[in-house]
């Protein structure tokens, strides 16, 4: 026993070893021209993989999570990272060897998702939406997730509401902070706290099912879910398969790189 | 639109449309060269350790070998391949860039050694004695008597359990996509991605999966046929 731990504490050793000698690429892309033949690392299904696929030459890394195609690029084994800005903001103050480039790509709007057909549900959701963002619950919301003064508090649910209307299950993929993370075992962020905010209103109970970004449109038409929240920006392709809310949030593609 | 318009749709827009199909026979092909060259490197790698730890049992030497190699053992099958893939790739070769395809092979044929060095130690331990006795009475020595008497025995013995392993191997390596490896899942998963569409996507991959297992059974209990034929009686 103690000869096979003194072995393992050996191999890992010579991992980390191994970890510290090797040299990481110094980094080559300084604007979105330069991603022409890059390696670029996305998560799969975001708009950023769409993106990246788009540039010419390049070869598109399509990993399961965001923070496994940071990690890649830290390790110098893609180029650049095309990524949400807000997530993106997250991992490079996790990371101080990395930053994100001034020249971000075009704006979208993260809305809500819902099976086509389930108007009912959808107009109801909108109206709560309306009435949010109209008495500052939602801007309220997002001071606590975003900007200098974050407190990352999540909203308290209103227990005087009585829960009679049903479940309301939420898809979501919890790899996107500040919008849907796992902290201390629990989801959290400005889509969950939001979801809950409308389910207050609607007298719903809030269920979230973490999935793969993937799976999370299939999940909704399929009626597994009745809502996708995941920071989904409203795309063409989006909408042929599921309708849309009203817009709850702005975001910008970004592209992260190493630091020079 | 009625249903089968719509069906006709999706199968346009899951296979034709931006020539997704591609993505299946790209994924297919990886998938294949990863598979073949673990099963390679697990053979010859489990063949290894199993001659190792037989020789040990049958014989007591080589115990500081056999001591590494049942380090491997309990390492390897004690811990998932998702787990051994995800090392290799982000903490083993954590700051070099390098061929995805590569880490695949190494971790899934790593994993698979420990498999087949068991299996091909337990067809060498199912040999009689005598059979060691007899070789050792001809004049052969060990190597020999392992290679011209223990081992064609034994390999008729293990062959379905080694094929087993193999299509185990084969659909295991559907997990490194998360190496963002586009092996034939992964495959599956960016059409997926594309159409939000789930049933054709899954079913087609997992089509491909049936078939090139069939065909790996197909070959095998052909195999054992042509092994049974020498067989008297």
């Amino acid at each position: 026993m103690k000869k096979t731990f003194t072995l393992m504490t050996a191999a890992a050793m010579l991992a980390v070893a191994m970890t510290a000698c090797g040299g990481v690429p110094a980094n080559t892309v300084h604007n979105a021209d330069d991603l022409v033949n890059k390696t670029i690392g996305c998560q799969l299904g975001t708009t950023g993989y769409v993106f990246a696929g788009d540039v010419e030459g390049a070869t598109v890394e399509p990993y399961n999570k965001g923070a496994d195609a940071v990690q890649a690029l830290k390790q110098g084994k893609v180029d650049a990272v095309i990524i949400d800005s807000e997530p993106a903001k997250v991992f490079v103050e996790k990371n101080d060897t990395l930053q994100i480039l001034p020249d971000p790509f075009v704006e979208e709007e993260y809305a809500i998702a819902y099976k086509k057909g389930n108007d009912e549900l959808g107009d109801k959701i909108d109206a709560a939406l309306t009435q949010l963002k109209e008495d500052g619950t939602l801007d309220e919301i997002t001071t606590h997730w975003i900007g200098d003064d974050a407190d990352f508090v999540s909203y308290t649910p209103d227990e005087s509401v009585s829960r009679d209307n049903g479940k309301l299950i939420m898809a979501t993929n919890a790899e996107f902070p500040p919008y849907e993370s796992i902290e201390n075992g629990k989801i959290v962020g400005i889509d969950v706290d939001m979801m809950q905010a409308v389910c207050d209103v609607l007298g719903m109970e809030l269920v979230i099912e973490n999935m793969e970004f993937g799976s999370i449109i299939a999940a909704v038409d399929s009626g597994k879910a009745d809502v996708g929240v995941a920071g989904l920006s409203v795309t063409p392709d989006r909408e042929k398969n599921v309708s849309f809310t009203q817009g709850y949030a702005v975001s910008t593609q970004v592209i992260i790189v190493r630091k020079d | 639109m009625n249903f089968f318009e719509q069906f006709a749709d999706k199968l346009y827009s899951t296979f034709i449309e931006d020539a997704r199909w591609t993505y299946l026979t790209d994924g297919l092909k990886t998938t294949l060269i990863v598979t073949l060259f673990a099963v390679i490197l697990g053979v010859i790698l489990g063949f290894l350790i199993a001659v190792i730890r037989a020789t040990h049992d049958k014989t007591g030497k080589l115990s500081i070998l056999n001591f590494f190699a049942k380090v491997y053992l309990t390492v390897i099958r004690g811990t998932p391949v998702v787990v051994q893939l995800l090392i290799i790739y982000f903490v083993i070769f954590a700051s070099f860039n390098i061929d995805k395809t590569f880490v695949a092979v190494l971790a899934f044929g790593l994993n698979s050694a420990a498999y087949v060095a068991e299996i091909v130690r337990s067809g060498i331990m199912s040999i009689d004695n005598g059979q060691f006795e007899a070789g050792a009475s001809l004049g052969l020595n060990y190597p020999r008597t392992m290679i011209y008497i223990i081992m064609p025995q034994a390999f008729r013995n293990i062959l379905p359990a080694l094929a087993n392993e193999f299509i185990v191997l084969l659909k295991e390596t559907s997990v490194a996509g998360y190496i963002a490896l586009t092996d034939l899942t992964k495959g599956g998963d960016i059409i997926r991605s594309a159409t939000y569409e789930a049933f054709l996507p899954l079913i087609a991959v997992a089509l491909i999966y049936l078939i090139m297992v069939m065909i790996l059974s197909g070959l095998v209990s052909k195999l054992e046929r042509r092994l049974s034929k020498s067989d008297r009686g």
